[in-house]
């Protein structure tokens, strides 16, 4: 396959072609408000392209982790099934679809961990877990780049 | 339904049907931009026996398009009990194509109201003090409506805790409910249910309150457009909601402590129910039936449905509401 440009590459030049040859021919108020948010959804999914398998594999290891911790602290109970199902998924596949289903039942297993914590009043744990948070927004910020509500 | 077809035929065709002894030539027709949810018209319309208007059209999309449900059905009630109710100054709706028989989609037709959003006049203003203070005060007259002028309009919750628990529970119902898994709104759900501030009345509330969606007049008087989110719950969703709202200048982020000490003063609530803590809280609140549509739209994205390009441009939208989320999660819980 032809790894260059990579998609990334691919997708940032058609932003160019988007903002600098067609955007400033168009007349109509509508359209133009749709071509902006299209060069905008085009730049988010050129950063994911980059970079959503390496995140989504580095955050699900960390989940796993603390999900781990979380059960040890908390009792694994409410979290076997998720961490059952999170271990079933297709970890060696770096498919993407792949990749994403893992990720989902990481992230559901997450939200369990990081509630049953809250629950049982572990502060600690609830501070880990919101850090797990806080590295996924990173990421998610980082594709985005800012919010600004074209067109209004 | 058929797709819309808000075009000037069609209008003229509606007006004969709403005001069969006249006949209507529309004479100027075209679209309005920036609105993220309805398709905006306005129209000049000249009558055959003399007088001319100008008016606006609000019709949902097509179906399955766009991100953003509203029932026009419930918007037509409620602009028809605000416009009698005479509490809050509103576009005078005129006429509903209730079946989408001459629009092929459900249709209110209103007066067009000339003048510029209250955002534009900030963004204008050399010292943004009065148009501020003409927002404060817009919103403390939303919420100031009397109930019982509302109706049938709209429902009134039983208890506010109820209320609330009710609310955060949606974002917990959307992440069941989608593809995708958000932590962050579970997180949210499980740490606001256990801080729940102060409670105060219910009021009207408008849903999408922002100083776009009041028009001033040359007269300096205003109008209160864009109710379709309207509803009765907590007063405090408006504010929040308002805080996360991106055009520059933002009143409330200019000065908290002003906007809300005038707020306070308007409407007469204290600084326990009202103060930068709880208006947080209630961005949360504020945003949750608003966020939980985004995550459907590109649920129905990711299982091969077209939303149109601004499902996944608010993508962008939802990561800055989870920032937020987190964020306020930490105050509160600290």
């Amino acid at each position: 396959m032809i790894s260059r440009p990579t998609t990334e590459q691919v997708l940032l030049d058609c932003c160019r072609v988007l903002e600098d040859d067609v955007l400033p021919g168009v007349t109509d108020e509508t359209t133009q408000v749709r071509l902006v948010m299209l060069g905008k959804v085009l730049r988010n999914a050129a950063i994911r392209a980059a970079h959503e398998v390496a995140w989504m594999r580095e955050e699900t290891a960390a989940i796993e982790g603390y999900a781990r911790a979380v059960a040890a602290t908390v009792g694994p109970d409410g979290l076997r099934t998720a961490q059952d199902a999170l271990a079933a998924g297709p970890h060696a596949s770096l498919h993407l679809a792949d990749v994403v289903e893992v990720y989902v039942r990481a992230s559901d297993l997450l939200s369990l961990a990081l509630e049953a914590a809250l629950a049982d009043g572990r502060d600690e744990l609830v501070r880990e877990g919101e850090a797990l948070l806080s590295a996924r927004l990173a990421h998610e910020d980082e594709v985005v780049g800012g919010w600004d509500a074209a067109g209004r | 339904m058929a797709q819309p077809t808000m075009t000037p035929e069609a209008l003229e065709r509606f007006l004969s049907s709403v005001e069969p002894g006249r006949r209507a030539s529309v004479t100027a027709f075209r679209a309005i931009t920036g609105g993220y949810s309805r398709l905006s018209v306005v129209a000049d319309v000249r009558w055959d026996h003399g007088g001319t208007e100008r008016l606006v059209l609000r019709g949902d999309p097509p179906p399955g398009d766009g991100v953003f449900v509203s029932d026009r059905d419930a918007e037509w009630l409620m602009l028809g009990a605000l416009s009698r109710a005479g509490s809050i100054p509103v576009a005078r709706p005129r006429w509903y194509d209730a079946t989408g028989e001459f629009f092929g989609t459900k249709c209110i037709v209103f007066d067009h109201v000339a003048g510029r959003s209250l955002q534009d006049v900030l963004r204008g203003a050399e010292d943004a003090t009065a148009p501020g203070r003409m927002f404060v005060d817009t919103i403390a007259q939303v919420h100031g409506t009397p109930l019982d002028a509302l109706g049938a309009a709209a429902e009134q919750p039983s208890s506010w805790d109820d209320y609330v628990d009710g609310v955060l529970d949606v974002y917990r119902a959307v992440d069941r409910e989608v593809a995708d898994s958000s932590p962050v709104l579970r997180y949210a759900s499980a740490v606001l249910v256990r801080h729940r501030p102060p409670p105060v009345p219910f009021t009207l509330v408008h849903g999408d309150c922002q100083p776009s969606n009041v028009l001033v007049t040359e007269s300096g008087e205003h109008v209160v457009i864009d109710w379709e989110f309207a509803r009765i719950g907590d007063p405090r969703e408006d504010l929040g909601y308002y805080t996360q709202i991106p055009m520059q200048p933002n009143v409330y982020h200019h000065d908290p402590q002003a906007f809300l000490a005038r707020y306070r003063e308007r409407t007469g609530l204290t600084e326990e129910q009202v103060n930068p803590g709880t208006v947080e809280y209630f961005l949360v609140i504020g945003m949750a039936h608003l966020l939980a549509q985004i995550l459907r739209a590109l649920d129905a994205v990711s299982r091969g449905s077209t939303r149109g390009v601004l499902a996944t441009y608010l993508v962008n939208a939802v990561t800055h509401q989870y920032g937020l989320y987190l964020g306020i999660c930490r105050r509160v819980a600290a």
